[in-house]
């Protein structure tokens, strides 16, 4: 039998990930143990690889079929807009993708004209303003902390992921618009779906079986 | 080091050596197995006018194909694939032909697609397009070719999928769906996201039992035995029905070729282009990310130049299945057969005549002139390097043979 590798998100994603697999009976050992140094997780008996990637990576790896199976957010899967199956909804890492910006920004996205707009998903943010808003829009990619561009006048709005809205508040800023929901997806390479279907089609159903 | 005087732009590549040996007798026995089943080569240009790619006419999003102009201004693109030019030169050149034609083709096709993603600007495609010929023959031929060219190329674990782009759209049609609609469920259809096709659905009025089958989705694929559940859930839209018997018609061809074994089906491959209109087909294998050959039906491509008629054909990329055999350590052995003669600055006519004779055999006989630099060390080792059996060392006019 051939391996089935797996790629996870690091952090939050991959111990909730690694939990629900648990529950279907294909953890890995391995992966508790927090001091490894070990790039890949091995689970010799169900036959089963897994490594950690930084998220944007994860659909790339997929794509390529370096990894047959990848679970990843929602925002991710969006910007990096890959060839890739999203098979499954796991239900957890619950966020939104929102436009957010202090309350006197909202009349900016009421007429169609040209605003300024910080984010870290430039692919998504076009695609909202152009073809939901059909508002042209100047984005400036950030890397990091973008509730920054309004506050110091770099933009006037922002795009970006929304959890509890705490930030925004401590900051005087304030979801504007909501873009779309947002959670952990699993995604699967279109030849290892042909070519484990059995395997990956098993797995997918009983997740699906525990979420609900 | 920034030279460009030393380096390829991104995307593009120098192939020499073993790996072009390698290529070039791939592609030799790839194109000897479609000539054997009586396809005719064509050879179109490299760039035609933008045109003959167009969105309503090709597969390539504009953005990712090279245009440039030519003196009259007219915009002229690199081809991104060979199909739309091949059905131009179809009707142009046997517009009276009442007969089935049959062409293949190879050469390098052309996507400017972004950087960084580890793929290609420029690959060989070896194709064929079998066109005024609607039967389910012609949809069993090119299965039947592509498992055989597979097996040609050394593969032997390998899967062939089916699918139509009919299905659907009966499915579409019955429930009535707008266009925007439409393209957001084969959207998610595709991606085999098929709890987005239940969201999308959930505001949507239509038929309860079409709604049903359309989020039923993922259960249309596997071996034939799908066919037969999703014709059940059909019985009242025609034109899906009619999708399914003409798949099951091709099972039975594809019996009589035996290559059943290769098969399964999926209704959820579907094209987000109007381009085709019959079967769609792709074949994967392990050790590579992508479908390593893609095909299908187009019965609409030949009339945008003039004379409708009916189309299918396929493509191999043959980069990529080269890679992929590398892979799977599938052994491609060269066709190799060559030889040194080192001579002598006073025994160049006994050389000369030495290759000659070695030619004449058959052999690639490659002629060097010693020189104060060279030693029978730095012989032997490029003697190795172009793996050659021979070397014919002269000396003095007389030949003295040394096996590597």
């Amino acid at each position: 039998m051939r391996y089935l590798t797996f790629a996870l998100t690091k952090g939050r994603l991959a111990d909730k990930t690694l939990e629900a697999l648990e529950k279907i009976g294909i953890g890995c050992e391995e992966m508790h143990d927090k001091t490894s140094r070990k790039l890949i997780f091995v689970n010799e008996e169900k036959k089963l690889k897994f490594f950690l990637a930084k998220g944007p990576d994860v659909p790339t790896y997929v794509e390529h079929g370096a990894a047959d199976i990848g679970v990843t957010g929602k925002d991710i899967i969006m910007e990096e807009n890959r060839q890739i199956y999203e098979v499954l909804d796991l239900g957890f890492g619950k966020c939104r993708m929102c436009v957010c910006g202090p309350a006197e920004a909202g009349s900016l996205l009421k007429h169609q004209e040209m605003i300024k707009v910080a984010s870290k998903y430039p692919r998504i943010a076009r695609d909202y303003f152009h073809n939901k808003k059909h508002q042209t829009v100047d984005i400036i990619k950030l890397n990091g902390s973008i509730e920054l561009a309004p506050i110091v006048g770099l933009t006037d709005v922002i795009v970006d992921i929304v959890e509890t809205g705490t930030t925004l508040k401590e900051n005087g800023l304030q979801v504007l618009e909501e873009v779309c929901p947002l959670s952990a997806r699993m995604v699967v390479n279109q030849v290892s779906m042909r070519m484990e279907t059995e395997r990956i089609r098993w797995i997918i159903n009983e997740l699906k079986k525990n979420l609900n | 080091m920034d030279n460009r005087l030393l380096h390829t732009p991104e995307g593009v590549r120098d192939i020499y050596g073993d790996e072009l040996q390698k290529k070039l007798k791939l592609e030799r026995i790839l194109h000897k197995k479609v000539a054997s089943f009586g396809y005719h080569d064509i050879e179109t240009p490299s760039f035609e006018y933008f045109d003959i790619f167009s969105r309503e006419i090709g597969t390539t999003p504009s953005r990712e194909i090279y245009k440039f102009f030519d003196s009259e201004n007219n915009t002229l693109a690199l081809r991104p694939d060979f199909t739309p030019g091949v059905a131009r030169a179809t009707n142009k050149y046997f517009m009276e032909d009442i007969h089935p034609i049959r062409l293949c083709y190879m050469g390098n096709t052309f996507s400017n697609r972004s950087d960084l993603q580890g793929k290609l600007k420029e690959v060989t495609e070896l194709g064929v397009e079998y066109m005024r010929e609607p039967s389910v023959d012609a949809d069993a031929e090119m299965i039947d070719m592509t498992v055989e060219l597979l097996k040609t190329a050394g593969l032997d674990e390998f899967q062939i999928c089916i699918g139509t782009v009919e299905y659907f759209r009966g499915l579409c049609e019955a429930a009535g769906l707008d266009r925007e609609t439409e393209e957001a469920l084969s959207d998610h259809i595709r991606n085999k996201n098929y709890f987005g096709i239940q969201d999308v659905l959930n505001d949507v009025k239509m038929p309860a039992d079409i709604k049903k089958t359309l989020t039923s989705f993922s259960d249309y694929f596997g071996n034939v035995d799908v066919l037969d559940e999703a014709a059940e859930r059909v019985k009242k839209v025609p034109r899906s029905l009619a999708a399914i018997d003409r798949l099951k018609a091709l099972y039975e061809k594809l019996k009589i070729y035996g290559v059943q074994n290769y098969l399964t089906f999926d209704l959820g491959m579907i094209s987000q282009h109007d381009y085709y209109t019959g079967i769609l087909f792709q074949a994967y294998t392990f050790g590579t990310g992508e479908p390593i050959v893609r095909g299908g039906r187009y019965d609409n491509l030949l009339g945008r130049f003039g004379k409708p008629g009916a189309a299918v054909g396929f493509t191999v990329v043959v980069d990529q299945l080269l890679n992929t055999l590398n892979q799977q350590h599938i052994v491609i052995d060269r066709d190799c057969n060559n030889a040194l003669v080192v001579y002598d600055r006073d025994s160049f006519e006994a050389a000369v005549r030495e290759s000659g004779s070695l030619r004449l055999d058959g052999v690639h006989a490659e002629m060097i002139l010693n020189s104060p630099d060279m030693t029978q060390a730095s012989i032997n080792a490029y003697a190795q390097e172009i793996h050659a059996a021979k070397i014919y060392r002269i000396r003095g006019g007389k030949t003295e043979v040394q096996k590597i």
